[in-house]
């Protein structure tokens, strides 16, 4: 249990190539954090920085309190699962969670309860006298899993460690990552390019591109006030809808012009769009597939658009549309106030028409990529 | 199966227990040439009638004289000098090799590859070229003629660190997020090397050890230089070779003989033992991972 924070952190390797510019966080105790971004973005980098398995170019990182630049991963008293499990082949499962014990030459009795506590917890009691090349993926995972729980250490970390695992078996393993997060009651740094994971584990999440923070929120607040295109794009899915547009200035206030249509704004937008002192100008509307109205007949506001594919989600339908200009849309739509004609109508080919309402608008203007109105 | 394809079923059968057997005759005749010599030298250790080579090979009198005779000879002396020599040799040289190749193998430091490099090409060079001066250093540090034995546990094990390549290229094959977990559950690099790394690599640990005892338990060259005439110093190859000299040969050829059988006990236990984890030591690295 322990706050972990990093000031002006960089990583530039040795030919040159900087992977983290500037990482300034601050992580409390007990916090989940998630550092999520496409691969390359630097998070994995940062994270073995923290654990000490990368020198630390600039910058200094805290543990409780304690700058720890200088020592050993052994000496900063942290637990790593790795996204390859990196168990010990040649200690049965027992040994693999004990090795840290007996590291630190825990009295065997302690160990051995520690161990079989760790084993139950993770249901691979059974387990404990095999090797791991006699495990499948998913309990070799809970193995380096108990492996960092037994530790007791301060901080958690955890680099994609449900990566290599199938689909089915990743949603579950991630519950199950919620639930022990819940018993441990530790601070948790975990690293994954999969935004759903970011979404549903973390209490924040930093969203990293190219070496740079690009954003830090709740889950909440990343999905509902993206502060550039990137994280707008890169949090949620299916992706959201991006649409050339222009921002027109009306005396006192705002409205969008899309595709056709004009489309208000709400008073909280005008305000701060009225305090920048934004004018008329081009910018890129994002909605996202979810928030997005679906019309059946052709009234004021309304986009017309043609259905290329319809796709069956069960619960939604996701609806690929292209707007008389070509441009593409992706639409969310929940089955279950559908009625059969409805249905029947959103067939590929047909026309349908959708439009936005103000609140679900985001603006960006595309010099910069950033949001006109959050951020 | 049709009776044409049947036929040819057969026929490719038996062309190919034809080629087997053609192959296997070939093997049996290179080993009977391959053992000859081994198998004479072992029945003319246990010759009594004559010292001398003989036109014949099964000894008319068998007798356990020449295994006698070796103990009242210098032979116990220059058995146990060949002994500590490689014994000593094989630990120092498996721990220098190891630490060695762990380095390479995981750290990233300046001049690493330069440094692998000029190795590589040092290693080219015969090591006799470096004879005349290290009898030189050894004579000044007093570790030649009747002392050899150290003088030569130092020329074994001082280029040892060069000989690398096979082991780290099979730590190579390990991963890296081993070490890495390791560390992080509060390993030293030491312990990551001595209870993850080696506990992985026992087939080229053991195959280190086996060269590494090999080598001077069969030197002649430097064994003989380094103790220069001293019998006190020398090791079995030396010994016993001075026993083939024109004046030596008539008296000492089957005393030869049987210092030469005992010579090669310890090595093949040896390698009847470690066999096994020979043949994987030299392949494993290339194929695993």
């Amino acid at each position: 249990m322990a706050s972990v924070k990093l000031t002006d952190v960089k990583k530039i390797y040795d030919n040159k190539v900087t992977a983290v510019h500037d990482f300034n966080l601050e992580i409390k105790d007990k916090e989940f954090v998630v550092f999520v971004g496409p691969s390359g973005c630097g998070k994995s980098t940062t994270l073995r920085m923290i654990a000490g398995l990368e020198d630390i170019s600039e910058g200094t990182l805290e543990i409780d309190g304690e700058v720890v630049n200088d020592l050993q991963p052994k000496d900063r008293n942290i637990a790593m699962v790795f996204q390859n499990y990196a168990l010990y082949p040649h200690m049965t499962v027992y040994d693999n969670i004990a090795f840290s014990l007996r590291l630190k030459k825990m009295p065997e009795d302690e160990i051995y309860e520690r161990v079989t506590n760790a084993a139950q917890i993770l249901g691979i009691t059974e387990y404990l006298t095999r090797k791991p090349r006699a495990l499948s993926g998913g309990q070799r995972q809970r193995v380096a899993i108990g492996r960092a729980m037994v530790r007791n250490a301060k901080v958690f970390l955890m680099d994609e460690p449900l990566s290599n695992l199938d689909a089915k078996l990743r949603n579950q393993m991630r519950a199950e990552i919620i639930l022990l997060r819940q018993k441990l009651d530790t601070t948790f740094i975990y690293v994954t390019h999969d935004q759903t994971e970011a979404m549903t584990l973390g209490d924040r999440i930093v969203i990293m591109k190219d070496g740079f923070i690009e954003q830090v929120g709740t889950p909440q607040e990343v999905f509902d006030t993206p502060v550039n295109l990137f994280v707008a794009g890169f949090i949620g899915s299916p992706q959201m809808n991006f649409l050339k547009a222009n921002l027109v200035k009306e005396g006192s206030g705002y409205t969008v012009d899309v595709l056709g249509v004009k489309l208000p704004l709400n008073e909280d937008q005008i305000a701060v769009l009225t305090q920048k002192g934004v004018g008329s100008q081009e910018i890129i509307l994002g909605v996202r597939p979810e928030h997005t109205s679906v019309l059946f007949d052709n009234q004021e506001g309304a986009i017309e658009c043609t259905i290329d594919v319809n796709e069956m989600m069960g619960s939604e339908l996701h609806l690929h549309l292209s707007s008389q200009n070509d441009d593409k849309i992706i639409v969310r739509l929940p089955t279950v106030d559908l009625t059969k004609e409805q249905r029947a109508s959103l067939a590929y080919g047909n026309k349908m028409y959708i439009t936005f309402p103000a609140k679900v608008m985001h603006l960006f203007d595309p010099a910069t990529e950033r949001s006109l109105i959050d951020g | 199966m049709s009776e044409t394809s049947m036929k040819r079923h057969m026929g490719l059968r038996a062309s190919r227990t034809l080629a087997n057997t053609l192959i296997y005759i070939l093997l049996i005749a290179i080993s009977i040439i391959w053992l000859i010599p081994f198998f004479c030298i072992v029945l003319q250790s246990f010759r009594v009638e004559s010292t001398w080579q003989v036109g014949y090979v099964a000894p008319k009198v068998w007798g356990l004289d020449n295994y006698q005779k070796l103990f009242a000879t210098d032979f116990p002396r220059w058995y146990m000098n060949t002994f500590i020599i490689s014994v000593f040799t094989a630990l120092l040289q498996t721990v220098i090799v190891l630490c060695m190749s762990y380095t390479l193998s995981r750290f990233r430091f300046k001049m690493r590859k330069p440094l692998m490099r000029f190795m590589l090409i040092l290693g080219m060079f015969p090591g006799m070229l470096t004879m005349i001066i290290l009898y030189r250093v050894l004579k000044d540090l007093g570790l030649t003629q009747a002392n050899a034995v150290p003088g030569l546990i130092l020329v074994y094990v001082a280029s040892s660190g060069m000989g690398y390549y096979v082991s780290k290229g099979f730590f190579d094959t390990i991963p890296k997020s081993l070490d890495e977990a390791a560390r992080v559950d509060g390993a030293t690099r030491f312990q990551v090397l001595r209870k993850i790394i080696l506990p992985l690599s026992k087939p080229i640990v053991i195959y280190t050890v086996l060269t590494a005892f090999m080598g001077p338990w069969g030197d002649y060259v430097f064994a003989r230089y380094i103790s220069f005439g001293a019998s006190a110093g020398m090791n079995v190859a030396v010994g016993l070779y001075n026993w083939l000299t024109p004046d030596q040969i008539n008296n000492n050829y089957t005393l030869f003989c049987a210092g030469g059988v005992l010579v090669a006990i310890p090595v093949t236990l040896l390698f009847l033992f470690l066999q096994k984890y020979y043949v994987e030591g030299v392949t494993g690295g290339a194929v695993k991972g």
